[in-house]
């Protein structure tokens, strides 16, 4: 009997798409009469029962669709799968509508774009949820923060840390210069106070330093690969390009870092002074890491005077990465701007950040004009070096600059400061000195593009400031004098920066990107470290031979940014406020370089971490309400900084907004986790549970704008007839119905007792069983969680990982049958660290013992 | 909500309107029986001889081409030809078939059904006769509303009569033919009228539309080819066999022949139910029957919530399909709502938005989510928080709804907003741009006129 045992066969990928494709294509008879068809201007083959939707997904053409389940009849419901036949005024619905012999369908018109935008919209407007949450949102680099406070909460900083440089290589610099947009934006804050979620980097990044200080390695976000052979020149060490070679490093190329100045730094050194950011025990120690890498570094190098482009490339680098920086200081163009004692700012800080004495500036009385960080750093240095006064001078109002929260700490320090004046000339004495500075007092006007009131001069309002001397500090734009030599191809832009695509970061010049403040125009460190990552993804997909433009789209969908709802209140009842850092006094810190803020005790660092409330979407990466949502722009397109003219639309610009549903979380079963504020009413779970699984869980609660598709009376799932098969969870097209995260040990199958009935194969949501002319037990082990659930468990939500789901939608169908695959819809784009995880589904163990006594060997039929 | 209105549909759904007389001139067609019914349990002379003249002397597809001929139209609201529906119905290669009468009459203070299936049952019931023999079908239901209870037994009346007499029933021993007439009466909301629903709801399923194609023609009740007509189209078939499809055809308009049953109310001095030729206007039947308005007619309702609203000054407008259609109405479910110059159109607009939005099942995204976002636009003008841009974003919306829509609620829901706008654009303004109501109904605004 036992030689009639089928082979256990390994299946391959291959295979197990092919098993897919079985168990998961529509059943037709194939012999049903053939038919021509045209979609898209492509002559197709239909067949008679198939509808337009069917035709449209067996060759490629994706109809966008949240409601169809490919194993039922078109439910109707979303009215996404619209489409325009020839001789129809109103479109029909392609899931529910025949094909027919010579129709002429099409799929995407400005019509039906707009139709579908307009549904998403809806549907927004009523989804109380996100994906990524609020911070994250608007960090620029989009770091996990959740992800990073959980480690914290646990006190596993090293790995708080290696969570931060998936997207920022520096989580002790950030942690102490960086602007934290985020917090603005924490949900937390309807509560009582927003997280610190600044503070607590950095410490979670100040315990890696600690750690490499006694002779750790400094711990990496993802394996580095293997060399590639490649060589990658990064000019300029500042936060751009140091994160661009961190992660070209990674991804395994060489990469050489160029530096004007006798050190690393850029910005970073010169531009910020001490007390903010400590040079050697932060911000040496944390560059550290990249040098850990293998990347090399060139001193005192700059570009268009020791080298140029052209040398870079005849030396043999695959790419340069431009990442200069901004240092030309703005002028103000007012009479006297050349006078004696008007210092460039960046010129002043340069020698100033480093702790040393500007020549001559003790006693002085000093003016700042500007209200950006550089304003404020020249202000407080000035006071620590012994300025007699110092006033810092704004065109706007204070709440309009962009280094509005370190205000009050340098009012505290002893400087004063004006808004709303602007200097109209700089007095002089004869000799040619500065005596004062003449302002006009500024109106605020309407607003500008930026959204501030604009600054309009009021006539006969002009005042005299006597000082010795001036520093200006408006703004910085970058040099660009080396364009003209060896680096034909490179232009710069018709606003005074380097040319450079925003996605691709490619220049004019192939091989030749650039990144950072050069592109951009100077904006702050974490836009700058951003802009340095996404310029490396680019140039390793352009090292290995990718299609630019291929990954401008997948950049769009790698890293979105959509946003839904206005931030839905949370009241919690427990309040738990937040753990504000303690500083020296302004009397001793504005004397002293020694960087003031005291930094949180592990215990407090662990308290305030675990303030979070943890706002991620489980579903981010197969969601098919994200990924549509990104698709006819309903959500924030991208993650640019505004600046960059990319992010399109903010979630103030839903169409529509009004009253919304805020249901309560089911997380009562065993399995299968509920959160029904998430449902869209697709009717999926409810169709599938009652047509394939038989067991009628779910249906249509209510009527009408409170239509809610639940278990009956809206009860736990544990008091529904609910066989735990997780079919639901799987057709759910968000993360209305989750599996929850687990690990299995093993199944045992009593094969005496099975009388084989067949459900089990029915049931099972990962075909880890099936029925073939003998009924065959697939031997899995579950010893390991698998790999969908090891992702679900929020390990990795900030990447995008597809699953069995979207592989059987059709990606993989069409790959196995070696059609072309538009290219919209290739995955994101993943780190090649990540990337390989996915071959362990459907992994069957080697040599898998076979249960005791012989296995049955009927034919099963179904 | 303008008071006025409210108490007339209130009035409306409980007390039984009288039929008023109709113009002289007019034809009576649908209530050509109902005189001679009004006396309990009277059998009219003519019943059932137009049922036996088709069975004894016409094929099924004789009477299909004297119903095509006839020109007959639904009166539900669709104004689909009635024989092309059978014809479809019948050409079906299935053995059972269904008729379907749909007497549930959604409207929210309608009874234009009701009182036809109280006052000529025979006519209902030999209609639905003659269109089982027509598409042969050997089962029909006629459904009613729960709160219908007259009606309803009056339909059982007749149909056990005939039963009794071996007319219809299991052993028609009369026509050779068996054929089961059930009458059922449902509960539910709005969206139930809409046909696919009275299906799903008929099969114990939950009120959702489908998809149609296929129509119901094709696949309808437990999934046989099934007629669904209204009542009121199925009381003319009678009338049109025993007269003939020309003398038919020949009743008021070319393009719409035929009389249909009107339910006046609201600001006229006798509300009531008439039976008008399509081809009449409303000014006629306001005029006549309805002894005019009381105060200043400001606008009419036509068809109710789903219908539209016309101006004062289109009121020749005639009842047939086209000509309402172009001036944004929908006869729908034949009642003509007068409104005087008390009512806020903006106000009402809202209200049976969001009583649309509120009675829809909540199946499709856009009826669902958009529905109740039209209803918060209109309610945002009656309070005065209007958005700039609002206008257009209505509009917007609306048009995506109706292009997108899977039933007849969801392609009618904006209708309210998008005729009220249409013509009565200087009111929406007041609201939006002075925040004034002219009306003086919309209080919140008041109030925040006095506060300042």
């Amino acid at each position: 009997m036992t030689d009639t045992l089928p082979q256990i066969r390994q299946p391959g990928v291959d295979e197990a798409a092919e098993r897919l494709l079985t168990t998961q294509a529509p059943q037709r008879r194939l012999s049903s009469p053939a038919f021509s068809i045209e979609i898209d201007g492509r002559t197709l083959t239909g067949r008679a029962g198939q509808t337009i939707l069917e035709v449209c997904r067996d060759n490629g053409i994706e109809v966008p669709t949240l409601c169809y389940e490919p194993k039922l009849p078109g439910f109707g419901a979303c009215r996404m799968c619209v489409v325009e036949v020839d001789g129809e005024d109103a479109p029909p619905i392609s899931c529910s509508r025949a094909a027919e012999p010579d129709m002429v369908v099409r799929t995407q018109t400005p019509r039906l774009r707009q139709i579908r935008q307009t549904n998403l919209e809806l549907i927004f407007s009523d989804h109380n949820a996100y994906c990524l949450p609020p911070c994250q949102n608007k960090c620029p680099s989009h770091i996990d923060i959740p992800g990073f406070l959980k480690a914290n909460t646990e006190g596993d900083f090293t790995e708080s840390a290696r969570i931060f440089k998936r997207t920022i290589p520096f989580p002790s610099i950030l942690g102490r210069v960086c602007p934290a947009p985020c917090e603005e934006h924490c949900r937390r804050d309807e509560v009582e106070e927003a997280i610190a979620i600044r503070d607590s980097h950095r410490y979670a990044g100040d315990q890696v330093l600690k750690a490499q200080a006694a002779g750790a390695r400094p711990p990496r976000p993802f394996d580095q690969q293997p060399a590639t052979g490649r060589r990658v020149a990064v000019i300029g060490s500042g936060p751009a390009g140091m994160s661009a070679a961190y992660y070209l490093a990674l991804d395994g190329h060489a990469v050489t870092v160029f530096e004007r100045d006798p050190e690393p730094g850029g910005m970073l050194r010169y531009g910020i002074p001490q007390y903010r950011l400590p040079k050697v025990e932060v911000l040496e120690a944390e560059y550290e890491a990249v040098w850990d890498l293998g990347v090399r570094l060139v001193v005192d190098a700059e570009l268009g005077r020791d080298f140029t482009v052209d040398d870079l490339q005849n030396e043999g680098y695959d790419a340069v990465l431009v990442a200069i920086g901004c240092y030309d200081t703005n002028e103000l163009g007012i009479p006297g701007e050349d006078a004696d004692g008007v210092i460039d700012g960046l010129e002043y800080l340069r020698i100033a950040t480093l702790g040393l004495p500007y020549p001559g500036h003790a006693g002085t009385r000093v003016v700042v004009i500007g209200g950006g960080f550089t304003s404020m750093d020249c202000s407080r240095t000035s006071i620590r070096q012994g300025c007699s006064e110092v006033t810092l001078v704004y065109r706007r109002d204070m709440k309009d600059m962009p280094a509005a929260n370190e205000v009050h700490e340098m009012l505290e320090e002893g400087a004063r400061a004006i808004f709303q004046a602007s200097p109209t000339r700089i007095l002089t004495d004869p000799a040619g000195k500065v005596t004062g500075v003449e302002f006009q007092r500024m109106a605020l006007g309407e607003p500008d593009a930026s959204g501030r009131r604009r600054p309009e001069p009021m006539a006969g309002t002009e005042f005299v400031i006597d000082c010795d001397r001036v520093l200006l500090a408006i703004g910085q734009a970058p040099d660009l004098g080396w364009l003209g030599r060896g680096a034909d191809g490179v232009r710069a832009s018709s606003r005074g920066r380097l040319e450079a695509d925003a996605v691709t970061f490619g220049t004019g010049r192939a091989g030749v990107f650039g990144t950072g403040d050069v592109r951009t125009g100077a904006a702050t460190v974490v836009e700058a470290v951003a802009e340095g990552r996404r310029a490396s993804y680019a140039i390793d997909a352009w090292l290995q031979g990718q299609d630019l433009e291929a990954i401008r789209t997948r950049q769009i969908l790698a890293e979105p940014q959509p946003e839904f709802l206005s931030i839905v209140p949370y009241t919690a009842e427990v309040k738990e406020p937040r753990i504000r850092l303690r500083a020296m006094a302004p009397e001793e810190r504005n004397r002293s370089y020694v960087e003031y803020e005291i930094p949180y005790t592990q215990t407090e660092a662990m308290r305030e971490s675990a303030r979070c409330l943890q706002c991620t979407c489980e579903a981010i990466g197969y969601c098919d309400l994200r990924r549509q949502g990104i698709e006819y722009g309903t959500t924030l397109r991208s993650l640019e900084p505004s600046r960059t003219g990319l992010s399109s639309r903010s979630v103030a610009e839903n169409r529509f907004t009004g009253t919304n549903h805020d249901y309560i979380r089911d997380d009562s079963h065993a399995f299968i986790l509920r959160e029904p504020s998430r449902c869209i009413d697709c009717g999926r779970c409810a169709n599938v549970c009652k047509e394939v699984v038989g067991a009628a869980c779910y249906d249509f609660m209510r009527t009408g704008f409170d239509t809610l598709v639940t278990t009956p009376l809206d009860m736990s799932l544990n008091t529904t007839p609910c066989v735990s098969c997780g079919r639901c969870a799987e057709t759910c097209p968000t993360g209305a119905l989750m599996p929850k995260p687990r690990v299995l040990e093993k199944y045992e199958v009593d094969e005496s007792r099975c009388i084989l009935c067949g459900i089990c194969v029915d049931a099972c949501p990962y075909d880890a069983l099936r029925c073939g002319p003998d009924f065959e037990l697939a031997h899995d082990s579950r010893e390991e969680p698998m790999i969908d659930l090891l992702a679900i468990s929020a390990m990795d939500r900030d990447t995008e990982i597809s699953y069995v789901r979207r592989e059987r939608d059709w990606l993989a169908r069409a790959q196995a049958d070696g059609r072309d695959v538009p290219r919209q819809r290739l995955l994101p784009m993943l780190p090649a660290s990540l990337a390989g995880n996915g071959a362990a589904h459907g992994r069957q163990r080697e040599g898998a013992a076979r249960s005791a006594g012989p296995g049955p060997t009927h034919a099963h039929h179904r | 909500m303008c008071r006025r209105a409210a108490r007339h549909e209130r009035a409306g759904s409980s007390v039984s309107l009288p039929i008023l007389p109709a113009a002289r001139e007019w034809p009576s067609v649908l209530l050509a029986t109902a005189a001679a019914e009004s006396q309990e349990a009277a059998v009219p002379a003519e019943a059932w001889e137009a049922y036996r003249h088709a069975v004894r002397s016409l094929t099924p597809d004789a009477v299909i081409s004297l119903i095509s001929e006839s020109g007959l139209r639904g009166r539900g609201g669709g104004g689909f030809s009635t024989g092309a529906k059978w014809r479809h119905c019948a050409s079906q290669p299935v053995q059972q078939r269904t008729i379907v009468a749909n007497g549930f009459e959604a409207d929210p203070g309608a009874q234009v059904d009701r009182t036809l299936m109280e006052s000529a049952p025979h006519a209902v019931v030999e209609g639905v006769a003659i269109a089982a023999w027509a598409v042969r079908a050997d089962s029909a239901v006629i459904v009613v509303r729960a709160s219908a209870t007259t009606a309803a037994s009056r339909l059982r009346e007749v149909i056990a009569a005939a039963e009794a007499q071996g007319t219809i029933g299991p052993e028609a021993s009369e026509t050779g033919r068996p054929l089961r007439i059930e009458v059922r009466q449902l509960a539910g909301s709005f969206v139930v009228g809409e046909e696919t629903v009275l299906l799903r709801a008929l099969e114990g399923r939950r009120a959702e539309p489908d998809q149609r194609p296929p129509y119901p023609s094709e696949r309808g009740l437990w999934d046989t080819p099934t007629v669904v007509n209204n009542v009121k189209t199925l009381a003319a078939v009678p009338w049109i066999v025993r007269h003939g499809a020309g003398a038919f055809a020949s009743l008021g308009d070319r393009e719409a022949p035929g009389t249909t049953l009107l339910q006046l109310g609201g600001a006229v001095r006798r509300p009531g139910i008439v039976e008008a030729p399509l081809s009449a206007t409303i000014r006629e039947v306001l005029d006549g029957p309805g002894g005019f308005v009381q105060g200043k007619l400001k606008a009419v309702l036509v068809g109710g919530p789903t219908g539209g609203f016309l101006p004062a000054d289109a009121l020749d407008t005639p009842l047939g399909y086209g000509a309402l259609a172009e001036a944004g109405a929908l006869a729908g479910s034949g009642t003509l709502l007068a409104l005087d110059t008390s009512t806020c159109l903006v106000d009402l607009a809202s209200l049976m938005t969001r009583y649309l939005g509120d009675q829809a099942c909540g199946k499709t995204i856009p009826c669902r989510i958009g529905t109740r976002r039209l209803a918060e636009l209109g309610g945002a003008m009656c309070s005065g928080h209007v958005r700039p841009g609002d206008r257009g974003l209505i509009g917007d919306l609306a048009s995506d709804i109706r292009d997108a829509a899977l039933c007849r609620l969801e392609a009618g829901a904006p209708n309210p907003l998008i005729s009220g706008m249409r013509h009565f654009a200087a009111e929406f303004d007041e609201h939006i741009e002075r925040g004034r109501c002219p009306a003086g109904v919309c209080q919140p605004i008041a109030l925040a006129a006095v506060a300042r």
